[in-house]
């Protein structure tokens, strides 16, 4: 039982690796347009949401909604970086591709934390709304130092 | 009569030598909590430790890529043989106030006393006082490995001759208290100018342009000056303790530079206090207009 589960979890995660939104159509330009564009969306709520975290810009119920945006633009993490997208203005290091494993856990601890996130401005405690919002961004800091190039 | 005289004394005395003890024990614990903090704040981890996960603290043997060849941090940790465990008080002064080792060798100014000589005495030695109180390791670090025109250490004093001088940090009295504390962080604690301020040729630091933007070891270095549009204008106070606390800018992306590794072990760790004094400072510089350069 042990050995299917270990596995299922092992397939699981082969194909979590190498899903990604290439089809026959998608050319390198689009999928990083594409990678872009995703990337820009989490930069945008979460911009907007630290505005409330922080107490500039009430909430109006809308902190909610910026959490459930960055959770869901995070569960694309995993298909945005398909090989061979490093390409013109790309930001991304080879390293990605050189160490997918490494990179899919780091994804994963970012869709964790996002999750996490969503949790917590639904409990409206602000001491544990602001603790998950650093942990979110610990996680993005920590995925830019290893596989973003330094600029 | 005098036995009885004399126990009493003793027992006075041996009051008095227990308080003294339980005093100096509870302020040599006061010191070494201030060093810790002012250790975060000089960003000594930073520099001084490997950049793995599984490096040891304040170990050495970081690479830091310089025009002038990859220069290699020693070990701080107080091992007598591979760290700073025989070095004196005075020892430690002079290499942090002046670039000299207990060996009276000059340091290359990758060690960034140019910055350090304006940090107080006592700061210096709460700083040493934390550093004692850590575990020796013994770690051997690499050699510099210096580039062919560096001819030797001789370099060392030659830079010195021409670019540095000693002296602690005054006050400006007609700026408030935050201010003085932020200047103090800022150009000497947690030596900015070091990464955000370009060099010239032989690796100085152009006053003119300072916390201009650079590059450094590869890296685009910001400009950090209000300019609107090249600096950080546009950044609130507010916006500058956030970004230092946890990393994000205004416009919502979180820095992955080696800004990442300064936030984790330097200005995360500083009060809100502190942290809003360096951004009152920030606000306060000359604009600085990247394409002047």
């Amino acid at each position: 039982m042990k050995r299917l589960i270990f596995f299922a979890i092992a397939a699981l995660s082969v194909t979590t690796i190498l899903s990604n939104i290439a089809s026959a159509d998608t050319t390198r330009e689009d999928a990083l347009d594409y990678r872009i564009s995703v990337m820009t969306v989490l930069r945008g709520h979460i911009g907007a949401a630290s505005k409330i975290v922080r107490g500039l810009v009430a909430d109006d119920g809308y902190l909610a909604a910026h959490a459930e945006g960055i959770a869901a633009a995070a569960t694309e993490l995993s298909r945005i970086f398909p090989e061979g997208s490093d390409v013109g203005e790309s930001e991304s290091l080879p390293l990605i591709w050189e160490e997918p494993e490494a990179f899919a856990d780091a994804i994963s601890k970012s869709k964790e934390a996002a999750t996490a996130f969503v949790t917590a401005t639904q409990s409206g405690d602000r001491a544990a709304i602001g603790k998950a919002f650093r942990n979110l961004g610990g996680s993005c800091r920590g995925c830019h130092d290893q596989y973003r190039v330094k600029n | 009569m005098i036995n009885i005289a004399s126990k009493i004394n003793y027992e006075k005395i041996l009051g008095a030598v227990l308080l003294m003890t339980a005093f100096s024990v509870f302020a040599d614990q006061e010191t070494i909590k201030r060093g810790a903090y002012l250790t975060y704040a000089a960003g000594c981890i930073t520099c001084h430790t490997e950049q793995s996960d599984d490096a040891m603290s304040l170990t050495g043997g970081r690479a830091m890529k310089t025009p002038f060849g990859m220069f290699y941090t020693p070990n701080i940790t107080p091992d007598n043989e591979t760290g700073i465990g025989a070095w004196s008080d005075d020892d430690f002064i002079r290499a942090l106030q002046h670039g000299v080792s207990p060996t009276g060798t000059h340091y290359f100014p990758s060690f960034p006393y140019a910055s350090y000589t304006g940090i107080a005495r006592q700061d210096l030695l709460a700083i040493k006082a934390y550093l004692f109180s850590l575990a020796p390791v013994n770690k051997e670090v690499g050699k510099h490995d210096l580039a062919w025109f560096i001819p030797s250490g001789l370099a060392a004093w030659g830079w010195k001759a021409l670019n540095f001088k000693p002296g602690r940090f005054q006050p400006d009295s007609t700026k408030g208290e935050s201010w003085n504390r932020g200047a103090y962080l800022v150009r000497h604690l947690g030596h900015c100018g070091e990464c955000h301020t370009a060099r010239n040729v032989i690796g100085a630091l152009r006053r003119e342009a300072e916390l201009g933007g650079s590059n450094f070891g590869g890296e685009t270095v910001p400009n950090i000056t209000p300019h609107p549009v090249d600096g950080i204008g546009r950044w609130s106070e507010n916006d500058i303790e956030y970004f230092l606390e946890i990393g994000m800018s205004p416009d919502g992306d979180f820095t992955g530079s080696s800004m990442a590794d300064v936030i984790d072990d330097n200005t995360s760790h500083l009060t809100r206090k502190d942290r809003l004094a360096i951004a009152a400072y920030l606000k306060s510089i000359p604009e600085f207009q990247s394409s002047s350069q």
